[in-house]
C-alpha cells in the first residue's frame, strides 16, 4: 500500500501544523478511530483523509509557490 | 419479593444488567440483545472460550430467580461468582497487560467464528490470582462483513495508552486511570511523546493519528456524517491485522527502566533474621489452619510471601494491596507461574479506593466492594502512623473493621526499619507504644495470640472482633 504511506507521511507533516483548540463535546469520540480504519482498511479511507486535510495541503503547496492561500 | 436491583455498575450496556440474588451473579438479556445472543451461542463460541477458561462459564437459568424486574427479560444466565472484583485502576502494570492481551485474543478468537465484541472495556476483564477472564458475555455480537472495530478508540484509552505510560516514561497507569476511570485519551498521551516515539508505526497509528484524525474530523468542512462511507470499510483481513498487530506490540510492552522499586527485593534485604522470619510463618499457618479464611486481605503484601504461607496453610483466596510498583508486578508474575489464588492491587492504604463514578456507585469502594473474613496487617501500621501522620487509635480501627479477625505487628521505635522512619523528622507520635497497641486492640476486640518475633521487640497480635 504504497498510496497509504505516502498519505501517512503527509499526515505526520502536517500534523505539526498547529490546530486550533477547540470544544470536542459535540463530537463522537469515535471519530479519529474511525478515520485510521478507514484509512487501513484500503483506498477509500486515503480519499477521506486526503478530504479531510486538502485544504491544508492547498494552503501549503499555494504557500510554497509565492501564491496566498484564498481564504475560503 | 423485594424488587431485584441491577448491581450499580451494569447500568450502560441496554443489553442486560447483571444481577447479585443470595450471593449468586446472574445477566440477563434483554429482547434488543436477544438475536445477538442466540447468533454467538449458537456458534459454540462461549463453551470453546469458556474450556480455554478465557470466558466465565455461563448457564441459562429460569427467568423467575430475579423476581419482578424493570427489564425486557428475554434470558437469564447465571456466572460463577468471582472471589474479588477489582478495577483496572487497581492492578498492576503486568496484570493490566495480561488483560489486553487476553481481550486481543478472545476477539481474534470471536472473528473466526463470524462474531465480533461490542465494545473494549477493560472492566469486562477479572482475575483468578494471576490469570484473566473475560466476564461480559454480552458484549460479544454477530459480526457484519467489513465493519469496523467498534472498541478500537476503547483499547487504546483503557489498554494501551496506560501500557505505554509505564512503558515509554516508567510513570505507572493508576493514579491518572483512577481519577478517569475510563482510561487515558489518544489525545493526552500524545501530548507526552518525544520525537523519537514517533519513529515506532504503531505509535503513529494507534496514538497520533488517532489524535490527529479526531481533531480534524472536528475542523475539517467537510463533516464526516456526509462523507459517504464503503459499504465495507474495513475488510475482514484487515481487521485481524490490526488485532494481530497491536497483540504482538502489546506483548513486547515491559515497563521502562526506572532502576528496583523500594520494596521488590525487600524479601532478601529487610531486617530479619531467618529464625525471627520462621516464627512469623510459624504464626500465619497457625492463625490460617484454625480459622480458614474465605476471603484474605493482605494490607501492604510487598511480594507476597505471607500470602503465600496463608494460601500454603488454607486460605481459600488472597488479596494483596500495595503501593509498590515493583512488587506488584513480582506477585503477579508469582501468582501466573505458579497458579496462586492471589490477586496482588496497587492501593495506597492510607488513600484506598473510593465509591466513584456515577452518583458515586458505579465503581464501589474497597470496603463496600467485598467481605474479608481475615485481614494481615504485618509491618504496616509503622507507615501509617509515622510515614502518614495517622493517629495510632485511628489506624487500628480501620484494620479492625476491615475483617472480624486478623493479625496486626507492631514494629517498636527500636526496631532499625522505624529507626529509619524517624531519622528525619521529630518524634510526635506519642501514643505509638506497645501498651497502646495492645490495651486499645483489647478495648475492640478479643486477643486470641500474641507473640515476640524479633529481637527489636516486633509484636505480633491475632485479633478477633467481639
Amino acid at each position: 500500500m504504497k498510496a497509504t504511506t505516502f498519505v501517512m507521511i503527509l499526515v505526520v507533516v502536517f500534523s505539526s501544523l498547529a490546530f486550533a483548540q477547540s470544544a470536542l463535546a459535540y463530537l463522537d469520540p469515535a471519530s479519529g478511530s474511525m478515520i485510521l480504519q478507514l484509512l487501513l482498511g484500503g483506498i477509500a479511507g486515503v480519499l477521506v483523509v486526503l478530504k479531510l486535510y486538502w485544504r491544508r495541503v492547498k494552503t501549503l503547496f499555494l504557500g510554497l509557490i509565492g501564491h496566498k492561500a484564498k481564504a475560503d | 419479593m423485594d424488587q431485584i436491583q441491577a448491581i450499580p455498575g451494569s447500568f450502560r450496556d441496554p443489553s442486560g444488567r447483571v444481577y447479585e440474588v443470595d450471593g449468586q451473579i446472574f445477566r440477563t438479556v434483554t429482547g434488543r440483545h436477544a438475536a445477538h445472543f442466540e447468533h454467538v451461542e449458537s456458534t459454540g463460541l462461549f463453551q470453546q472460550l469458556a474450556q480455554e477458561r478465557f470466558l466465565l462459564p455461563v448457564e441459562r437459568a429460569s427467568k423467575g430467580v430475579l423476581g419482578s424486574v424493570e427489564e425486557d427479560i428475554r434470558y437469564v444466565l447465571q456466572v460463577p461468582k468471582l472471589p474479588f472484583v477489582a478495577f483496572p485502576y487497581e492492578w498492576p502494570f503486568s496484570a493490566l497487560k495480561a488483560a489486553a492481551l487476553l481481550h486481543l485474543k478472545i476477539h481474534l478468537a470471536a472473528l473466526d467464528k463470524g462474531v465480533t465484541l461490542s465494545d473494549a472495556s477493560a472492566y469486562n476483564i477479572q482475575f483468578y490470582g494471576g490469570r484473566p477472564v473475560f466476564i461480559d458475555h454480552l458484549s460479544f455480537r454477530k459480526y457484519q462483513d467489513g465493519e469496523m472495530w467498534a472498541g478500537h478508540r476503547q483499547f487504546s484509552e483503557q489498554f494501551l495508552n496506560p501500557l505505554l505510560l509505564r512503558a515509554f516514561f516508567g510513570v505507572s497507569h493508576n493514579a491518572w486511570y483512577r481519577g478517569t476511570q475510563e482510561g487515558i485519551s489518544a489525545s493526552e498521551f500524545r501530548q507526552l511523546l518525544k520525537w523519537r516515539h514517533y519513529l515506532s508505526w504503531n505509535v503513529l497509528k494507534h496514538v497520533v493519528m488517532q489524535a490527529m484524525f479526531q481533531r480534524a474530523a472536528f475542523d475539517a468542512r467537510v463533516k464526516l456524517e456526509k462523507v459517504e462511507l464503503p459499504a465495507a470499510p474495513l475488510p475482514l483481513t484487515s481487521f485481524r491485522h490490526m488485532l494481530n498487530g497491536l497483540h504482538s506490540w502489546v506483548s513486547t510492552l515491559e515497563p521502562a527502566e526506572t532502576g528496583k522499586t523500594l520494596w521488590q527485593d525487600y524479601a532478601t534485604t529487610h531486617s530479619y533474621a531467618a529464625d525471627e522470619e520462621r516464627l512469623k510463618r510459624q504464626f500465619i499457618d497457625n492463625f490460617v489452619q484454625e480459622t480458614r479464611p474465605k476471603l484474605l486481605w493482605d494490607l501492604g503484601c510487598n511480594t507476597g510471601d505471607y500470602a503465600k504461607v496463608a494460601l500454603a496453610s488454607g486460605a481459600e483466596y488472597v488479596v494483596g494491596f500495595d503501593s509498590d510498583q515493583g512488587a506488584l508486578d513480582s506477585c503477579f508474575e508469582r501468582a501466573s507461574r505458579e497458579n496462586l489464588a492471589f490477586q496482588a492491587l496497587f492501593m495506597n492504604m492510607a488513600n484506598p479506593s473510593p465509591d466513584q463514578g456515577w452518583m458515586e456507585r458505579e465503581r464501589s469502594g474497597l470496603r463496600g466492594r467485598a467481605f474479608a473474613d481475615s485481614v494481615l496487617a504485618l509491618a504496616l501500621v509503622h507507615h501509617l502512623r509515622i510515614t502518614n501522620n495517622i493517629p495510632f487509635g485511628q489506624v487500628l480501627d480501620w484494620i479492625l473493621n476491615l475483617a472480624p479477625r486478623g493479625i496486626i505487628e507492631f514494629v517498636p521505635k527500636s526496631d532499625p526499619m522505624v529507626m529509619r522512619l524517624l531519622n528525619l523528622r521529630e518524634d510526635i507520635y506519642s501514643d505509638y507504644t506497645l501498651d497502646f497497641f495492645v490495651s486499645h486492640v483489647a478495648g475492640e476486640a478479643e486477643i486470641i495470640k500474641t507473640a515476640v518475633v524479633s529481637k527489636s521487640g516486633r509484636h505480633l497480635l491475632w485479633f478477633q472482633r467481639r
